[in-house]
């Protein structure tokens, strides 16, 4: 099992008086994409929340590398090279591009030496490099909100709903950027457009209702139509 | 052309609403009037402009509400005043506020940390009594009074106290210190993490008190041997310090543990307010102080009023002449002070690394949290920082207002109305903000002096004098019924 880097043991998530997460458990290996999958409200953000330590669960346990990361500050976690990319993006609207990377940056020098790798997967990047990131256009600032995750040293990269509201040729750039990626790290992905998730994962986690109902190697979960069906279909 | 023009509507509504104004104002006064009038609305507006800054930079960043800002710039006010006047006061107390702090950081490296949690109430209870056992006896009031009525020359029985004595005190408190501090930790997340290996600060601060004791009468001398106008740039950094170490304390020890409870937040900062007032009442009395200007601003003479800037740099006239009527130089330098102010916040929110933080945390703290930024401890340092420039505006302050219990709430009121009118969170509209309402209040009270003479009447239409303070609220309302998140304010 050393190859496992991210270790989610039956999570229990509170927000306010809600229940939301009862009992989420997953395993992302490294070097590996895990799709995270299940309708709307079926806990998968709240689950990346809960990893990035900004909704902490209340029981059970989250392992990085065998280091149990749950109770710890947000601010711990992602020094332990975990980047986040949030639902909505969450780009910085007043600072420009520049900034919003330069933020990111965990050390002096991270965004020198990891820029030309971040400028070849989006070169958009590049051309508004000094605008703010409230101009930018739904795509670009996802490339941004992902771009922002590749400046530090990660480790593992919890990426929500890249797809989200895009045109379908910046969704292409997107997961090709994301395949290029996952050369160099970790990606525990959660997704709605089960394509794009199929084009990318390896294996899968399945969550309904805030529990982990079923998981397996992608490849298999394309042709299990009953299952996708079951879960993920709309309704 | 058109498309240009809407999206810069408030803009030049506003440009136009100030060149009315400014029409209706030359009409109405002569220039050299107006002239002064200005000049006092950017002195309030500049002392505003001190506490709305931070009011609006912790708004923004943290979401609270701090209703005691007007107290840390009045607590600012006493502190510039008090090394100014009477540092007796200040030099018998510092050791003591020194040698707790470096005691309870130095219960770090004791092996206090290896206690149950059970242990933390009765420690605190030693350490109280270790306190009070400490300072038994000990008298602040003849520090704070009988050095002003005596000029501040004679050392009163209490500064005199033996050093031997002085020092046993100093001593108490830094055990006392040492236990608080260790009931703190034990138990908690410190404990458990290796300390900060830096002894530094423990023992240098401990070396400071210690230092102090035995030299306090002579450095009184010396301090007060200074010319008035280093003592001043003294008080102006002792205030802000100080009012800095208060606030980033209270952000740390009473607004940390309640981000989760805004209402309560609220609450406990409102309470600061009197408690703040009773502490001051209680050190310094109920009554008021006038603080002294420094030379540089009080030369009276032959050749005064100076008639330029330039001429006041060699004369250091109390006033300076603008247009033929003389107007006071200490108020240029408040406009100046809160000049730079502006200009060394914007670059610091510009061009730094925390000033960045500070611009992404106003937007989503969160985010800077997932980015592996402690925005805890930036809260502080903001914290600390706006109550810094409250305390500055504070001792700015108190040559030109003098100093009374009651002087932060006046201005903590009229910094709501500014920094409403600006829109909560942003510092641009902080500064607006400030500068309009100090505007409102100096055309306000020339309103109130000569009343406003229109062309129909035969006699000048005469005001009460609230109006001057109902001028700021009707500016606040009509910009809140134009834009209701405030001039700068980014709608929700």
């Amino acid at each position: 099992m050393s190859d496992v880097l991210l270790e989610v043991d039956t999570i229990h998530t509170f927000i306010g008086q809600f229940h939301i997460l009862e009992g989420v458990s997953l395993k992302v290996r490294t070097g590996s994409i895990t799709a995270l999958l299940g309708r709307n409200g079926a806990g998968k953000t709240t689950t990346l929340r809960s990893i990035m330590g900004l909704n902490p669960p209340r029981s059970g346990s989250i392992r990085l590398a065998g280091e149990p990361i749950n109770g710890r500050p947000a601010y711990e976690i992602a020094q332990l090279g975990v980047g986040y990319v949030p639902e909505h993006r969450a780009i910085f609207r007043d600072l420009t591009v520049e900034e919003n990377l330069r933020l990111a940056e965990r050390k002096r020098g991270d965004l020198a030496k990891r820029s030309d790798f971040i400028m070849s997967l989006f070169p958009d990047l590049k051309r508004f490099y000094r605008h703010p990131g409230g101009k930018l256009s739904g795509g670009q600032q996802q490339m941004l909100a992902i771009a922002r995750a590749l400046v530090a040293d990660n480790r593992l990269l919890l990426i929500d709903e890249p797809s989200e509201g895009l045109a379908p040729i910046i969704v292409e750039q997107i997961v090709a950027a994301l395949r290029q990626m996952a050369a160099e790290t970790t990606i525990l992905l959660v997704e709605q457009n089960f394509a794009m998730a199929a084009q990318l994962a390896d294996e899968y986690y399945i969550l309904d209702d805030g529990r982990s109902v079923q998981h397996g190697r992608m490849a298999d979960l394309v042709h299990d139509h009953a299952t996708i069906d079951k879960y993920l279909g709309a309704g | 052309m058109i498309e240009w023009i809407q999206r810069r509507r408030g803009l030049i509504a506003g440009i136009i609403a100030a060149i009315l104004f400014a029409m209706w104002a030359s009409s109405q006064y002569e220039p050299r009037v107006l002239a002064s009038i200005l000049l006092s609305g950017l002195t309030l507006g500049a002392l505003y402009f001190l506490v709305t800054s931070g009011l609006s930079l912790i708004f923004g960043l943290m979401d609270v509400l701090n209703f005691a800002h007007g107290t840390l710039f009045m607590i600012g006010a006493y502190i510039g005043f008090t090394l100014y006047a009477n540092p007796r006061l200040l030099l018998n107390t510092l050791p003591f506020v020194l040698a707790f702090v470096a005691g309870w950081l130095l219960a770090r490296w004791l092996p206090f940390s290896s206690l149950p949690a059970g242990h933390r109430r009765p420690l605190w209870v030693v350490a109280v009594l270790v306190g009070v056992f400490a300072v038994w006896g000990f008298e602040l009031a003849p520090l704070a009074t009988t050095a002003l009525s005596s000029g501040g020359r004679v050392p009163t029985e209490q500064a005199q106290a033996p050093v031997g004595l002085f020092i046993a005190r100093t001593l108490g408190l830094a055990i006392a210190g040492l236990i608080a501090g260790a009931a703190f930790i034990i138990g908690s997340e410190h404990a458990r993490r290796p300390a900060n290996r830096d002894l530094a600060w423990p023992i240098g601060l401990l070396a400071l008190a210690l230092i102090i004791a035995p030299l306090r009468l002579s450095a009184e001398g010396w301090i007060l041997a200074l010319d008035s106008n280093t003592r001043f740039l003294l008080a102006l950094v002792a205030g802000a310090g100080g009012g800095a170490a208060l606030g980033g304390l209270m952000e740390w020890s009473l607004i940390r543990p309640l981000y989760s409870r805004p209402i309560y937040q609220v609450l406990v900062t409102l309470g600061l307010v009197f408690v703040g007032t009773e502490l001051v009442k209680g050190i310094w009395g109920p009554g008021g102080y006038f603080m002294e200007l420094p030379a540089w601003f009080s030369r009276r003479g032959p050749s005064c009023p100076s008639p330029n800037l330039i001429a006041w740099l060699q004369d250091n006239c109390a006033s300076i002449d603008v247009l033929g009527r003389p107007f006071p130089s200490y108020r240029i330098f408040i406009i100046a002070l809160g000049i730079a102010m502006f200009i060394g916040i914007a670059v610091l929110l510009r061009y730094t690394r925390l000033g960045m933080i500070i611009r992404a945390g106003v937007q989503d703290g969160e985010m800077v949290q997932a980015l592996g930024i402690n925005v805890r401890r930036v809260f502080t340092l903001v914290f600390a920082l706006g109550a810094g420039l409250a305390a500055l505006g504070g001792v700015a302050a108190a040559p030109f207002l003098g100093i009374s219990p009651g002087l932060g709430q006046e201005f903590q009121l009229q910094a709501f109305i500014a920094v409403v009118i600006g829109g909560m969170g942003s510092f641009t509209g902080a500064a607006i903000g400030a500068l309009l309402v100090g505007l409102a209040r100096a055309f306000g009270d020339q309103i109130v002096l000569t009343g406003i003479q229109l062309p129909w009447m035969s006699e000048a239409m005469t005001f009460s004098p609230s109006i001057a303070r109902a001028s700021t609220v009707l500016i606040m309302a009509l910009v809140l019924l134009l834009r209701p998140a405030g001039l700068f304010g980014k709608k929700e």
